[in-house]
């Protein structure tokens, strides 16, 4: 392996973090707040240890699949690493751990924090926090090839290696196409929905920080009580609308939208995921009614919003959903672990898996009547290959492991059974709030640093999805 | 670019990474020394001016004790030198006026002491004053329980405010600490890159150079070293080749 490539495409990663890095810092000299040097020194220094490779490491589009996978997870620890310069550097709240954890938690878009006074944050550093959800969103890698002029191979290898194998699988372009789909569908959708909510009336900051982190369904609000602070159904309905389309496969949302196909309503995956979403919120909206609201319409509007925010990994709150009752919780766990579409922003075990899971039973069922009949597993009309079915399983059966054994680590630390699991569910799916200790209105400040740690490693192993971490943890024994 | 040059923006890099944050922490240590003396300047001397208010008001409800019971003479002294006391402690309050609020509370100490002072300023020594303690309870008590809230309610404003900006200096020692302990880590790491590179980038091609001179001078095989770069390197390769040709054609000649 060629650690001097690893260098210069982590580099490139680098100069794009310090861009944004600068971007934030230009927005703590317009407030002059006190965040102005943490940001503007954390730029310095990523842009320095950025640009250093590039002069001495000449350019190379032929990388090794070892390489690319060496690449993407070095980009996202280092990202998360940079990420975490300028929390340290202004204090604060912020301990080592409990920086590395934001930034973490911001770049996985999972949007879990361990604030307990946001709004005492400077402009500036809540932008930063914003924005490493935004960069995070369609992947670092995903974000710095769009936005590179050409890449050639090592585009495409670096590409595959970062996005969901089965998001992969789904998209019908060349490589070159489908990252400038990603990024004019998330560029999109970010400009639409801040125009949106300043049409609601909500400030420029908090639109801008707040598209961010709904289209990358991350979950960082600059506001303590999160989207509840508004108070505004118009507001609230504009986040429901912009998380749920956040959520569906954005090669289709450019098909709907650039070529008028009718793919979207079409596919079972969408279908499904809608549906889902909808019955989750009737049987919430049931289940709260009289229970914990007074009026249908109050229990609809608090029902839909938290299903929505957790069913599309994405995190804001309008209410306290760990004071609703045992069903609502159990079915809001659920969303947490299923999340939304390949192809999306969204974390979790996905729509897709899902389908072919239930797909798979019954093509198990039927084998069992019929042990000579030859069942394929198909999925809008075209069949789903085996390595695919077999992936898709195999990682459903890892995902569950992995909530399990990080839900039994945090209980050793003492932390009870509800906060520890759906704490881990909520990590690993990278949704931000549980239940229990860590419910929507709450945070994570009360988990011990070992605790913490757990969950950052969980939420990159969500965020590269398993694999990708694994094999890089045992890169000595790939060949 | 050139090898001179890569190896010199890597130790610029360094020193610019540790030049900023020595700055930095500078600038914060200098502001936290500023802040410290602000602390003294702007709300300690009002607490200790505070405090001194504070005394002399119950020296002048014991002097106003000593009127009661008859002690003219010596009531009246001590309502002399604590009147003047409060006074003095009164103006440093007045003319440190620095947190919002204060001035109107500093106004409202005054009125509160004017209405204190008319009442004991009147003749109590043989009058019907004297012995009265019905008149001390309902008017003289709690007109001074009165001044003293007002100089207690200006104090715990000046402590509040100290202790918010002995926290805010917690921050900035931090601050001033952290970009040094950011700065030593990058160049730690940095240097372990920058070692990296040169190995691999510049003393990797002289060994193979040389390695491939010795083996064409064995063997006399043609040199064919690889040199990824386009710098001084690449030059010395070719001066190398155009060197080794040149002796081939005159031993050839």
């Amino acid at each position: 392996m060629r650690l001097h490539v690893v260098f210069r495409y982590s580099g490139i990663v680098l100069i794009l973090n310090a861009g944004f890095l600068l971007v934030s810092s230009a927005v703590s000299a317009l407030e002059a707040d006190t965040a102005l040097f943490p940001l503007l020194y954390s730029a310095v220094v990523c842009a320095l240890f950025g640009v250093f490779p590039l002069f001495f490491v000449p350019p190379t589009s032929d990388i090794s699949g070892k390489e690319g996978l060496v690449i993407v997870v070095a980009s996202w620890l280092l990202s998360c690493l940079v990420g975490l310069l300028p929390y340290v550097l202004w204090g604060g709240e912020f301990t080592f751990t409990k920086a590395w954890f934001e930034s973490v938690s911001g770049f996985t878009t999972t949007g879990s924090t361990i604030l307990s006074d946001i709004e005492a944050l400077p402009l500036g550093l809540l932008f930063w926090r914003s924005t490493t959800h935004w960069i995070g969103g369609i992947g670092i890698i995903v974000f710095t090839l769009a936005v590179l002029p050409s890449s050639g191979r090592a585009g495409m290898i670096l590409y595959r290696m970062e996005m969901s194998s089965v998001a992969v699988e789904s998209f019908n372009y060349r490589t070159r196409k489908v990252l400038k789909i990603l990024l004019f569908v998330y560029v999109g959708l970010t400009l639409l929905q801040t125009l949106s909510l300043l049409i609601c009336g909500m400030g420029l900051f908090d639109a801008v920080t707040t598209a961010f982190a709904t289209v990358a369904t991350g979950g960082f609000s600059p506001r303590n009580l999160s989207v509840a602070h508004y108070g505004s159904l118009s507001i609230e309905v504009v986040i429901m609308v912009f998380m749920v389309l956040s959520g569906l496969h954005f090669g289709l949302l450019f098909a709907a939208v650039a070529e008028r196909s009718g793919d979207l309503l079409r596919s079972p995956v969408a279908r499904y995921y809608l549906l889902a979403l909808m019955a989750g919120t009737l049987l919430i909206t049931i289940n709260v009614h009289g229970s914990v609201y007074a009026t249908w319409s109050e229990s609809l509007r608090r029902a839909s919003f938290q299903v929505l925010s957790l069913g599309t990994s994405t995190g804001f709150a309008t209410a306290d959903s760990s004071v609703w009752p045992g069903f609502a919780q159990l079915l809001m766990i659920f969303f947490t672990l299923q999340c939304a579409c390949a192809g999306s922003t969204s974390g979790g075990i996905k729509a897709d898996r899902l389908v072919i899971f239930w797909k798979s039973v019954k093509r198990y069922l039927k084998k069992i009547q019929h042990p000579k009949a030859v069942v394929p597993v198909r999925m809008g009309g075209e069949v789903v290959g085996e390595n695919l079915l077999e992936a898709s399983l195999v990682y459903l059966s890892l995902y569950l492991g992995v909530v399990f054994v990080s839900s039994m680590i945090l209980a050793f630390m003492d932390v009870d059974a509800l906060t520890a699991f759906s704490g881990s569910a909520a990590a690993m799916g990278n949704v931000g709030p549980g239940f229990g200790k860590v419910g929507s209105m709450a945070n994570f400040a009360s988990l011990p640093d070992a605790g913490l740690w757990t969950l950052s490693v969980v939420m990159l192993l969500g965020r590269l999805e398993i694999f990708g971490l694994v094999l890089f943890v045992f890169m000595g024994r790939w060949k | 670019m050139k090898l001179r040059l890569k190896i010199l923006s890597g130790f610029m890099i360094l020193v610019a990474t540790l030049f900023v944050a020595g700055v930095w922490s500078m600038y914060q240590l200098t502001t936290i020394g500023a802040s410290v003396q602000g602390i003294l300047d702007d709300n300690y001397r009002s607490i200790n001016a505070s405090k001194k208010m504070i005394e002399a008001l119950e020296r002048e409800d014991s002097a106003v004790l000593l009127l009661l019971s008859g002690e003219w003479k010596e009531g009246r002294e001590i309502l002399k030198s604590a009147h003047k006391a409060f006074q003095q402690g009164y103006e440093t309050v007045r003319g440190n006026i620095t947190i919002a609020g204060e001035e109107e509370q500093v106004s409202r100490i005054e009125a509160a002491y004017n209405t204190y002072k008319d009442l004991w300023e009147r003749p109590i020594v043989a009058t019907d004053r004297e012995s009265n303690l019905a008149w001390y309870f309902q008017e003289i008590h709690p007109a001074f329980q009165e001044v003293k809230l007002t100089v207690e309610t200006l104090m715990a404003m000046n402590d509040k405010t100290m202790y918010q900006t002995a926290t805010s200096l917690k921050d900035r020692a931090h601050r001033a600490a952290m970009p040094g302990i950011v700065a030593i880590v990058a160049a730690l790491v940095f240097t372990l890159v920058f070692n990296y590179f040169v190995n691999y980038y510049v003393v990797n091609p002289i060994l193979r150079l040389t390695e491939g001179i010795q083996k064409h001078v064995q063997t006399g095989e043609p040199l064919d070293v690889v040199i990824e770069t386009q710098d001084e390197l690449l030059d010395l390769k070719s001066a190398i080749q155009n060197l080794l040709t040149k002796r081939h054609k005159e031993e050839a000649q």
